[in-house]
């Protein structure tokens, strides 16, 4: 079961990284839009959601990036 | 000529309806007791025959399954903490794969290529983290809004994109299950629509794709169940962690 867990990793890490960036962006936009109908405030709301959003997409990214990348040097350091 | 879209509708088998509501059984919910008698069987009846010191196949292959998501559960949600959670995350683990696997034999269901299945699985886990964070740490589980060391001006800021973020957790959880099941359903549909309706001398190449692609998506069933049930973990472990 070990022999294959880079493989499974990176697997998990590719599947993540792409559902994670547009779904953040789409609950951003339909939470602006959500906001806009309730309030009246049309476009604005979307416009900031949508950037609220693809910013925290581009944040769970970086965090899923920055966990991997430590682990990576750790390996690199082991093997030094 | 079928639809690829044929194999995801859902037939009635046995009408039920109660008060309105309607709790027919249909192919769907057949697939999903499909799933659960084989869980519960491959694991219950050698708990029942007298479990060996040393182990048979079967009991040496469920031992491996079950120790693999114990390793998996404490590795990211730590073993103090997360001996409390393997049962349940074995069990959503077993029952993921079971179903996508199931969904593989023609002329069966797959259950979870439906977004309402996975959307509950995803809904359940998202309510289980609140649960858990506010019992262990009270209103201080607010402070997961607030990442540690940014400052003070972009709190404002900061506070919306993490509410998205979190928001974001379980709806990505259920799509990508839900998306990856139905694309692999649907190519090998479409790819047998081609070799079916195709000249024989040309039928054989589609034909022999979908053959390759099947045992893709037995890798792909596995991954998927293995990645729902690792977010579950990581999205548990944050929870109890608190950054």
């Amino acid at each position: 079961m070990s022999e294959n867990s880079g493989f499974r990793q990176g697997m998990q890490v590719a599947f993540r990284l792409g559902t994670e960036l547009t779904v953040a962006t789409i609950i951003g936009g339909l939470l602006g839009y959500a906001l806009d109908s309730f309030f009246g405030t049309k476009p604005w709301g979307m416009v900031i959601g949508i950037l609220l959003g693809s910013a925290a997409g581009c944040l769970a990214v970086y965090r899923v990036a920055m966990t991997l990348t430590i682990e990576e040097d750790d390996t690199n350091n082991d093997l030094e | 000529m079928e639809s690829p879209l044929h194999h995801f509708e859902v037939h009635t088998i046995v009408p039920i309806h109660i008060g309105g509501l309607d709790l027919s059984i249909n192919n769907a919910v057949v697939a999903m007791w499909v799933g659960l008698a084989v869980i519960c069987g491959m694991f219950i009846l050698p708990a029942r025959k007298g479990l060996s010191l040393v182990p048979g196949k079967l009991q040496s292959v469920l031992e491996i399954a079950v120790e693999f998501i114990r390793n998996l559960v404490y590795e990211f949600i730590g073993e103090e903490e997360g001996r409390k959670y393997v049962p349940f995350i074995a069990s959503l683990f077993l029952f993921i794969l079971a179903c996508n696997l199931i969904g593989l034999v023609p002329g069966s269901y797959t259950i979870t290529s439906q977004l309402v299945v996975t959307g509950v699985f995803a809904t359940g886990i998202f309510i289980l983290t609140l649960v858990i964070g506010f019992s262990k740490h009270g209103m201080g589980f607010l402070g997961i809004l607030v990442p540690p060391g940014i400052p003070k001006v972009l709190i404002p800021v900061m506070i919306p994109i993490e509410i998205i973020s979190m928001l974001a957790r379980p709806i990505s959880l259920a799509v990508r299950l839900f998306a990856n099941m139905t694309a692999g359903h649907t190519v090998l549909a479409v790819l047998f629509g081609l070799a079916m309706t195709g000249p024989l001398w040309l039928g054989w190449l589609p034909f022999g794709f979908t053959v390759v692609i099947n045992g893709l998506e037995i890798a792909i069933a596995f991954i998927q169940a293995y990645i729902f049930t690792t977010l579950t973990c990581v999205y548990i472990g944050d929870v109890i962690k608190l950054h």
